[in-house]
């Protein structure tokens, strides 16, 4: 059986540029997959060509188990970077509209799109003109629209961006809803806390390369925990323990805490049993796993900031 | 093909909710009322009174010159009278039309003999100009107008034979009236005198005293003692230097006056000239194409000769704003980013296919709009239960010229419609397409500036070889259909239009499918070729 999503060895250049190189992943069915990477690292070039809106340069991808994404167009529902809708159709009618293009009949489609409306929110926005709508619903309603054909797999480019904290939000519902019917979801974004809270797995990727392809367990294994300390006399007892790789300020501001980064496979217990042992007085002991944020810049920070520069 | 369906339905749905679709239909029969109502509105209430000073030097040139303006006048009440009367008895008639069965054939034979006799008479007639068609007024004897009394009797004659229920006649303001001159100067003063007295009001500085009243003087005459010896000139000031009907009457009245004096003197009797001048050399016209016994070229002929130019024009201005419509918004997806959503779910063939056929829907309607409403217009303006438009319009315009009608329509809307789709998908701003517009625009402009000149020459080398030029084809063969071109032509240009609509939808589906996803500039001319040629941007 094979996975919704299957990039194998997936090249796309134009000209002498390699926008996307030698790109390997797959997402499994029923999963929330985040693909991350920071601007321009090719996640909009694989997203197009998962759709086979492009095509790749060498290397193959398959989805839903065909090379040809509009065979199974009716089983997929696609949200694009750059968001935009007709501005004088009406919310309900644009998502009806492509609803029926993907298949579902004029009557069914017309339904789903008013419960759609009414299910996230914007029931009483339905009849209006996609001009008149908020930057937010505008995207809410793209986003309906991509789905309104309950299709088995949802790819959504940068759903968050443009979106202010209570629509982010909802759309963190919306995919927890499609993922919770069983479908698979890959989005891309650069904003490691959504994909932190709803993710099972992700993909990371820079310049064009795959730096990353796990769980999110995988990825905090990435980076080794690390252990946040205060009390007198604590630094010279632990800092220059060989399980501790570095002794630094505290990253979250913390007036007299340190934090200690450990070598990979260090027991933060141990920290805590000899700290007892020197009769070190603790006020603060607290194991803290890197969260996504500090993988990502791990992964790609150096690129990204090249990039950046260049 | 259900998603070329779906995306013609919407496309025409958008469309036909749009404001611009409204008044492209409405300004049609807009136009076409205003150009019906407008003049004789004018006529009517458009023109004020003009008042006029006469200063008459001679014996009786003054007379003459004040019979005809008086006779102008008249002329203008008598339209409105006969205005008034079909107005009163539009019912009656038409109760009359309907217990009548009229047969448009014979109507158009009768018209056919009428016109033949005038054109024996020394009328001029023009049949495609209703204008020159005989008026009541000229019916009327000229004596009956110039004398009050006559007049007067004859409109209340006229007005008893209305209903009862007819609203009062009101007789318009005279189109000219002449005021005495102002006090103060006299007759025999000189030119100079007067002139210099008169020219603040006729320049509108002052307002002009008559009797208790004061008006606007439009013009000043003065007639010379001895006119019609061309040795002195009649003086007319005016500031007004754009109607010119005042002048115009008074010298025809005294330059007839002339010649008929100069008859006389020269023993020559006026009746006689008459007489010769009405001589007039006809023709009868016939066309070999016709069949044997009916080749007379009649009035049905002569405007069959001119119906296509009609279509031409149909043609010209619905795959004008059509193809406008197409290449907007194909823009308008393009720059919404809305293209990428279509394109995960339709092949780009499919997208230019629905939109295609979605906007040449939206033609076809604004077509049929318009057509109905010119049936309906004259419909409205002959009265409801005259059938004879429809009938006229059937025995004018022929199987073949409607079934050229529609194939060029479809063909030539093809062809200009991808090959705007194409522009469209290259272009994210109406400003950028700008670029690429103006070498279609020229392109376009051709068939227009050769609209009127082909029906005269419809075989002639240039009307072949534009012909066989696939953007012209449509227009040119559209125009020469009357005509009966040589079958083979027919065919071959239809043949050489159909291959090279197929050779431009490829291009076009190669191009829109390159361009709809690329930002950025346009590519320019030459990347374009590069891009049909290799096949990648």
């Amino acid at each position: 059986m094979s996975h919704p999503i299957e990039l194998h060895n997936v090249t796309k250049t134009y000209g002498d540029f390699r926008a996307v190189d030698d790109v390997s992943f797959t997402v499994p069915a029923g999963t929330v997959c985040g693909f991350l990477g920071p601007n321009g690292a090719g996640k909009t070039t694989c997203i197009r060509m998962m759709l086979d809106i492009l095509r790749p340069t060498s290397g193959s991808v398959s989805i839903l188990g065909t090379p040809r994404a509009l065979d199974v167009r009716a089983r997929i529902g696609y949200l694009p970077e750059e968001k935009g809708l007709y501005k004088k159709m009406t919310a309900a009618s644009i998502i009806a509209y492509f609803a029926m293009l993907k298949g579902v009949p004029s009557a069914k489609a017309k339904k789903t799109a008013r419960e759609l409306l009414e299910r996230y929110g914007l029931g009483s926005f339905q009849d209006h003109k996609c001009e008149a709508l908020s930057k937010g619903m505008g995207q809410k309603v793209q986003v309906l629209a991509s789905i309104a054909h309950d299709p088995d797999l949802v790819i959504l480019d940068e759903p968050f961006s443009g979106l202010d904290p209570v629509n982010q939000g909802v759309m963190e519902e919306v995919i927890r809803d499609i993922r919770a019917r069983g479908k698979t979801v890959i989005f891309s974004t650069h904003v490691m806390s959504h994909a932190e809270r709803i993710c099972e797995r992700i993909v990371v990727i820079s310049a064009g390369r795959l730096v990353f392809d796990g769980t999110i367990e995988d990825a905090r294994a990435l980076l080794p925990r690390r252990v946040r300390v205060r009390g007198a006399g604590v630094e010279d007892a632990l800092s220059r323990l060989p399980d501790v790789a570095q002794a630094l300020p505290s990253s979250d501001g913390r007036e007299g805490v340190i934090e200690l980064r450990l070598h990979e496979g260090a027991n933060p217990q141990e920290m805590l049993k000899i700290a007892f042992e020197q009769g070190v007085a603790l006020e603060v002991f607290e194991v803290v796993d890197p969260n996504l944020h500090e993988v990502f810049v791990h992964l790609v920070g150096d690129e990204a900031r090249e990039a950046a520069l260049r | 093909m259900m998603q070329i369906y779906r995306v013609a339905l919407r496309e025409y749905l958008e469309n036909v909710k749009t404001k611009g679709f409204w008044i492209g239909i409405l300004i049609f029969p807009g136009m076409l009322w205003m150009l019906i109502e407008i003049p004789q509105f004018l006529e009517e209430k458009g023109i004020p009174t003009r008042h006029v000073v006469i200063v008459d030097r001679s014996e009786d040139l003054g007379q003459i010159a004040r019979q005809r303006i008086t006779l102008l006048n008249r002329r203008k009440a008598l339209t409105a009278l006969q205005t008034h009367i079909s107005k009163a008895t539009a019912k009656q008639r038409e109760e009359m039309m309907e217990k009548q069965e009229i047969d448009t054939g014979q109507l158009l034979d009768q018209l056919e003999q009428g016109l033949e006799q005038l054109s024996r008479s020394d009328v001029e007639i023009n049949p495609f100009s209703p204008n020159q068609l005989v008026k009541l007024g000229d019916l009327i004897p000229e004596t009956m107008l110039l004398d009050d009394t006559q007049w007067q009797q004859f409109k209340k004659l006229a007005l008893s034979q209305l209903p009862e229920d007819a609203p009062p006649f009101e007789e318009p303001e005279p189109r000219f009236r002449e005021v005495p001159l102002l006090a103060g100067i006299a007759i025999d003063d000189s030119n100079e005198n007067i002139e210099e007295q008169l020219k603040p009001y006729l320049r509108g500085d002052q307002r002009y005293p008559n009797g208790d009243d004061e008006i606007d003087l439009f013009a000043m005459v003065i007639i010379p003692e001895n006119a019609l010896d061309q040795d002195q000139d009649l003086r007319f000031w005016s500031s007004n230097l754009a109607d010119t009907d005042l002048l115009d009457t008074i010298l025809k009245a005294l330059s007839e006056e002339a010649r008929e004096r100069e008859y006389s003197r020269r023993g020559i009797s006026s009746e006689v000239v008459a007489e010769v001048a009405s001589i007039r050399v006809r023709s009868a016209n016939y066309d070999p194409n016709k069949g044997a016994g009916d080749e007379k070229v009649g009035i049905r002929d002569k405007i069959r000769q001119y119906a296509p130019i009609g279509f031409v024009y149909m043609l010209w201005i619905a795959i004008f704003s059509i193809s406008q419509m197409l290449l907007n918004n194909t823009i308008e997806e393009k720059s919404n980013r809305i293209i990428e959503v279509l394109l995960s779910s339709l092949t780009t063939n499919q997208l230019l296919m629905g939109k295609v056929f979605g906007v040449a829907a939206v033609g076809i309607t604004m077509q049929i709009a318009w057509i109905g409403s010119l049936i309906g217009i004259l419909n409205l303006k002959a009265g409801p239960s005259a059938t004879w438009i429809a009938d006229l319009i059937a025995a004018v315009i022929t199987p073949e010229l409607l079934l050229g009608f529609v194939f060029y329509f479809i063909a030539g809307y093809f062809f200009y419609a991808f090959l705007f789709a194409g522009i469209g998908s290259i272009c994210n701003t109406i400003k950028e397409a700008q670029n690429f517009m103006s070498p279609l625009m020229l392109l376009m402009m051709v068939p227009l500036a050769t609209m009127t000149f082909i029906p005269s020459e419809p075989n002639g080398t240039i009307a072949t070889t534009l012909s066989w030029i696939p953007p012209w084809t449509p227009f040119v063969m559209m125009n020469r259909m009357a005509a009966s071109p040589p079958q083979s032509e027919v065919y071959g240009t239809a043949l050489v239009l159909l291959v090279s609509v197929g050779l431009v939808f490829l291009a076009s589906a190669k191009i829109f499918r390159m361009g709809v996803l690329r930002t950025g500039q346009p590519p320019k001319l030459l990347e374009l070729f590069g891009w049909l040629k290799s096949g990648k941007p």
